[in-house]
């Protein structure tokens, strides 16, 4: 039996402003204060168009390989719900913006039917009554709708990693599933023959792993069903986090009729060749070139996995990666630092941390003048304090030594103090250079460079 | 002495020398409405408008329509003043914005009198479907003063204000300045922000004046053009200075009737009155052809398809949620909806509201909807082609004069049929004028002159030439 899986994503843009008003684009402000007529939909009043919407709805489309409707136009989706203020949404049904792209994934691409831009509703709030928040209502959104090629749960969560792990770089979404600013809804079918089979929808999924959780449930239940040679019945399910399963929402009415038309209050618009390559000339690194680029420079898989997903690391770690070590800095930037941003949960644009600060440690460290050990409490103090490196190493007498006279002169004057370890060490026994070195430390009062102070103990004592 | 019956320029002068003041104006205004019962109001704003004359006392007289009064066709929305479109619905909406128009008459210091009655949501062409009880025309008080804008009408032609917005979806403004014998213009769509005006349909709604002359209808179509932000449909296009060419010789304009508008759906006096201004001009020496216009016969059903299907569309969001009616009967939401829309809308509301959703609703958009926005297309390029060879086109107004009350009521199609010539317009966005220019049994006739995108201030000239050179009696 074979499963058939079409993912629709709504993630909603991070402008400044609403789609078609002027009204702030922040739903977590206190509630109902990001609002104004057109947003109530007040009678008389009439939608604008934020450039923005189109501007950040264009990048996705380039960055997810889709054709563009160079002319395009707005339509309205009319049906009755306390959420709509208007009665009708404005989205795109003839002309989606983008439309035949595709997302790569590990094994596979995965296609992407059309990209369009539409408006958020208000957000309900059912206590005793049902209130409305319409701070949502108007917030930009573009739904992202693939084609049904995706065959299980582990190909869809790769599928919407890759999606919300693009956007986020695009900078375009803040891409929180948990807060609402993308949602998933999952259609799942299950056939035995070559047609397709009769598709349930699991709506606004919480995680990206409980699509795939979802998904492979519904795989199954259906499959069950089929075996039993029951017939599959078209529905809107829900996935409950407590029992990994999907549960009966509602049954699919038949021809939901949104008695769309074109938008008559927005002109259409056209987008030119200087517009599209404004955008274009303008588009981030996104993230499959970044992991090539940190291959090549020899950062570690595991490491390249953690800045990937750290947004704020990995821009930080762009900003300073052609002025020092990216391999030390990379270690440095997903060790001490991000456990640090872990346990105060904040980010690292909130710490004292600066730019050149930190590629002077990471030269230190790099040059091999300090420890790294010593790298370490340094990057604990530049975290608070933006206090400079140098000074610090100064003020802390960290510089290790490394100039080979004065590292002679202690090696000398430790072995010759130390005969019985001369004969240990020709003997063979380990801990005599163990102990030497201990010895060139304390004499060194924990300065001297110790890779250089135990290369010269070595050959000091061979020639002895 | 009644100074609201002297032309503007006189008024404007007066003011200026301090003889009068804009409260002797207002008063005046409101004396009128007491003498005369047209229903032309549904809301008064005396008190207000009392104020702000006295205000304007102090100011001085800077533009020519500073301190003149002017009603306000009731479905323009107007901040702090009640604004109803005429519908329960809407009974005791007050507006927390003023529409684009109405800032722009408030900066000149028009004086707001009263909100006028209209057809319910401009939803009519009798004035009857109004909520609040049909306006009366008054030239005769049995028959129809027009509509939608029947109030801004029949308040002008009473002498009660010497200016009016109205709107026109279909012939709102053009078809009740015909019947009351007044000057009406649909300006350019596009050429006046349509923000604050409780949308129709949307591809076709436009605000205009109404005035008792040409050149006064002029300076306040000078006052509400301009593009505006909040539209994304009003146009660029500088604003001209309307009355520039009011005056200027007219014997080089190109002059082009449709046949269609000549034809024998039009009454037969209605016709000759035309025809002695086609000859008028002839005389004078302009060239007048006829011309074929193509699809002006499917004006109806492409008005029924097209307005009513935006109309279902923009009067959804009268769901009695968020402001307006709301029935306090009602066990769900889908109840409070039907019940809200049930006893807020009248009968034509809904019937339109029914008529459109049908036409948009699953393959019928396609049989319907998108078919007859082709024919759209085309009956504009056929405009389009004409306009390219002739300065202006003329023909009647209305196939008729106006009639009894009460007529029409019962054929929810023959009330459409008022607005045969005056559809085609709006379809293609030109900017057209109704002028009076004879009687037929002491019932004014309305020629209409329309022209070319943005050429206002062509049809302007046209129609102060006539205005000036026909001599009829009653």
């Amino acid at each position: 039996m074979k499963p058939t899986i079409g993912i629709e994503v709504h993630v909603e843009l991070k402008t400044m402003a609403k789609a078609f008003s002027l009204s702030k684009n922040n739903f977590n402000d206190e509630v109902n204060t990001n609002i104004n007529v057109l947003d109530l939909g007040y009678p008389g009043t009439l939608p604008r168009l934020n450039k923005g919407i189109i501007d950040f709805a264009l990048k996705a489309c380039l960055a997810f390989n889709c054709k563009i409707n160079r002319l395009m136009h707005f339509d309205r989706k009319n049906y009755f719900y306390p959420d709509l203020p208007k009665g009708y949404q404005i989205t795109q049904q003839d002309t989606p913006i983008g439309y035949d792209g595709y997302v790569e994934i590990s094994n596979k691409k995965i296609y992407l039917e059309r990209m369009h831009i539409e408006e958020d509703t208000c957000k309900s709030i059912h206590t005793t009554d049902t209130l409305l928040n319409f701070n949502r209502a108007g917030v930009p959104l573009i739904e992202i709708v693939t084609k049904p090629c995706i065959n299980n749960g582990k190909e869809a969560m790769e599928y919407l990693e890759k999606l919300r792990e693009t956007l986020l770089y695009l900078g375009i979404s803040d891409v929180k599933i948990e807060e609402g600013s993308m949602r998933c809804d999952v259609n799942v079918s299950v056939s035995d023959s070559d047609k397709l089979g009769t598709k349930c929808e699991v709506k606004n999924i919480g995680s990206i792993s409980s699509v795939g959780l979802a998904i492979d449930y519904e795989i199954k239940r259906q499959e069950e069903l089929i075996k039993k040679g029951e017939k599959i019945v078209e529905q809107t399910r829900r996935f409950d986090d407590k029992t990994k399963t999907t549960i009966l929402m509602r049954y699919k009415e038949t021809g939901n009729d949104y008695r769309y038309f074109p938008e008559p209050d927005i002109p259409f618009v056209y987008i030119d060749d200087e517009w599209l390559k404004e955008i274009s000339d303008n588009m981030p690194i996104l993230t499959d070139e970044l992991k090539n680029k940190y291959v090549e420079l020899g950062i570690n898989n595991n490491n390249i996995k953690t800045i990937i997903s750290n947004k704020n690391i990995c821009n930080f770690l762009e900003s300073v990666i052609d002025k020092c070590n990216p391999v030390i800095a990379s270690n440095l930037l997903t060790g001490d630092v991000l456990s640090y941003l872990n346990k105060n949960i904040i980010k690292i644009e909130d710490t004292k941390l600066s730019q050149d600060n930190f590629i002077k440690l990471v030269n230190k460290l790099d040059k091999k003048s300090i420890s790294s050990k010593q790298g370490k409490e340094i990057i604990s103090i530049i975290l608070e304090n933006d206090k400079d490196v140098d000074l610090i190493i100064k003020e802390n007498n960290m510089e290790q030594i490394s100039d080979d006279n004065f590292v002679i002169e202690i090696v000398n004057k430790v072995v010759s103090a130390n005969p019985d370890s001369i004969k240990d060490f020709k003997e063979g026994k380990d801990r005599a250079v163990k102990y030497l070195m201990g010895q060139i430390m304390k004499e060194s009062k924990g300065k001297i460079n110790p890779s250089l102070a135990n290369q010269t103990l070595i050959e000091v004592l061979k020639k002895s | 002495m009644r100074y609201l019956d002297l032309d503007i320029k006189t008024i404007n002068e007066k003011l200026k020398n301090k003889e009068i003041k804009p409260i002797d104006l207002v008063n005046e205004a409101f004396d009128r409405i007491e003498e005369t019962n047209l229903n032309c109001f549904i809301t008064l704003n005396k008190e207000d408008a009392i104020k702000k004359a006295k205000e304007l006392e102090d100011k001085e007289v800077d533009n020519i329509l500073f301190g003149l009064p002017i009603a306000i066709k009731d479905n323009i929305v107007t901040k702090d003043l009640r604004t109803t479109a005429a519908s329960h619905i809407l009974e005791d909406f007050i507006p927390i914005y003023d529409a684009t128009v109405i800032t722009k008459i408030k900066e000149k210091n028009m004086i707001i009198i009263g909100k006028t009655n209209m057809d319910e949501f401009a939803m009519g062409s009798t004035g009857e479907t109004s909520y609040f009880g049909n306006t009366l025309n008054p030239i005769d008080n049995t028959l129809v003063p027009g509509g939608s804008s029947s109030g801004s009408a029949a308040c002008v032609a009473t002498g009660i204000t010497p200016f009016s917005l109205g709107t026109d979806t279909g012939g709102s403004i053009r078809q009740p300045s015909s019947f009351c014998g007044l000057v009406g213009l649909k300006p350019t769509y596009g050429r006046v922000s349509r923000y604050g005006v409780i949308a129709f349909a949307s591809s076709l709604d436009q605000v205009g004046p109404i005035t008792r002359n040409v050149y006064e209808n002029a300076l306040l179509l000078n006052v509400i053009s301009g593009q505006d932000k909040n539209d994304l449909t009003s146009s660029n296009k500088e604003v001209k200075d309307y009355t520039s060419l009011i005056g200027k010789d007219i014997t080089n304009l190109k002059i082009a009737v449709p046949n269609y508008y000549m034809s024998e759906v039009i009454d037969k006096t209605v016709r000759e009155k035309i025809i002695n201004i086609i000859n008028l001009l002839k005389e004078k020496g302009c060239q007048v052809d006829y011309v074929d216009i193509d699809y002006l016969e499917y004006a109806i059903p492409l008005y029924q398809v097209i307005a009513l299907g935006e109309a279902s569309s923009n009067l959804a969001r009268y769901d009695g949620i968020r402001y307006g009616l709301k029935v306090d009967d009602f066990k769900n939401v889908d109840e409070l909806y039907k019940n809200t829309r049930n006893i807020g809308f009248g009968n034509e509301v809904k019937r339109r509201i029914m008529i459109g959703s049908y036409i948009l609703s699953g393959e019928n958009a396609n049989v319907y909807y998108y078919k007859a926005l082709k024919l759209r297309k085309e009956m504009t390029d056929s405009f389009v082609s004409v306009l390219s060879k002739y300065d202006l086109i003329i023909g009647p107004t209305n196939t008729d004069v106006a009639y009894k009350l009460g007529t029409k009521q019962d054929d929810a199609l023959k009330s459409f049929y008022d607005d045969l010539l005056t559809i085609p317009v709006n379809m293609a966005g030109l900017p057209a004028l109704s002028l009076p220019v004879g009687y037929k049994n002491n019932l004014p006739v309305g020629m209409h002159i329309i022209g070319n995108y943005f050429e206002e201030d062509k049809i302007y000239q046209l129609a102060s030439y006539i205005e000036n050179n026909l001599k009829e009696e009653k």
